[in-house]
């Protein structure tokens, strides 16, 4: 496949390709014993309701745990990204440094243009 | 540099930030016992064929300058393998990170060694101990990323060298066994760790 359709980029996850989700991954993946709801919503700039949507949907593609608890008494949400998540996410990167690579050479062959819509050229 | 070029280097980023915060499986037992092998080895070499050391330090720097660009040799070589082999996708960004963690260390050490040799020679009998506090130093530097058990060896690089300022001076200066058995045992000690205490295809 990757032959006959050099451009598919089949690896580019849907679940992960998401700005907000990431975020998520690359928040938690740089943290691999986990990160409490209310860090990974600063880190991220998310407001509760969009933090719980997006882990919510990380969760159920089996990326990300969410575990509920308590530290000092009062409660507490710890998110952790998976063995499987951190493996995908992974995965998601190489495909997507392919894609960014693959625009470098073809901005180099057609000088001017953009190689990649949606993507300002400097 | 463009957007595109942006976008690889934040992509880098990201990948050395996730192998920042991983456990380095890149390191072998086998690589460590060649190592403190060849340290038992090159120390009796040593106490054969070179009786009055304090006559010849230069032969005994050259020694050990040899031993450790040899064990630095071996120790790469199967970083790298096991590196590709368990860290496949963050196989660069992981020997890179163990790298600049011990670097450091490694440095210093080279460069007390010169600083010793250009501006005080008669000093020069306390490059082993030296060499041994700042191998510790590298150890501590890395053990976040090694297993659990790695800051012993840390402790015992650091209590080696100590003892080696303290002891190997005047008739026992260049002593074989003041590296001898500092590395033998440290880098046996390393071997066990890796071997009995990491899993080994992680």
């Amino acid at each position: 496949m990757p032959e006959a359709a050099p451009f598919a980029y089949e690896g580019l996850d849907r679940v992960i390709h998401e700005r907000a989700r990431l975020g998520l991954l690359t928040s938690l993946a740089a943290h691999p014993k986990g990160l409490v709801f209310a860090d990974l919503r600063r880190l991220c700039g998310l407001t509760d309701g969009n933090l719980s949507r997006h882990l919510a949907v990380l969760q159920s593609a089996g990326l990300v745990e969410v575990t509920k608890g308590f530290a000092k008494n009062r409660p507490q949400t710890l998110c952790r990204i998976t063995r499987e998540g951190r493996q995908r996410f992974l995965d998601y990167l190489a495909v997507l440094d392919g894609v960014v690579r693959d625009a470098a050479a073809a901005a180099k062959t057609t000088p001017g243009e953009n190689p990649v819509p949606g993507l300002a050229t400097a | 540099m463009s957007e595109l070029d942006r976008a690889l280097a934040q992509i880098g980023v990201i990948r050395e930030q996730i192998a920042r915060e991983s456990r380095f499986h890149g390191l072998g037992p086998t690589a460590f016992a060649a190592t403190g092998l060849l340290a038992l080895m090159a120390a009796i070499g040593q106490a054969l064929w070179l009786p009055a050391p304090s006559r010849h330090p230069g032969i005994f720097l050259g020694l050990w300058i040899g031993v450790a660009a040899v064990s630095a040799g071996v120790i790469g070589l199967e970083m790298i393998a096991r590196s590709r082999r368990l860290h496949s996708d963050l196989a660069d960004e992981m020997i890179g990170a163990a790298i600049s963690q011990f670097l450091p260390s490694a440095a210093a050490g080279a460069l007390i060694t010169l600083t010793l040799i250009r501006f005080a020679p008669a000093s020069l009998w306390m490059a082993p101990g030296l060499w041994q506090i700042c191998f510790s130093l590298g150890v501590f530097a890395s053990s976040r990323f090694l297993p659990r058990a790695m800051p012993l060896v840390g402790v015992w690089y650091l209590a080696s060298g100590l003892a080696t300022l303290s002891i190997a001076q005047g008739p026992f200066a260049f002593s074989p066994w003041s590296m001898g058995i500092g590395y033998g045992v440290g880098q046996g000690l390393v071997c066990g760790i890796l071997r009995f205490m990491e899993p080994s295809d992680a």
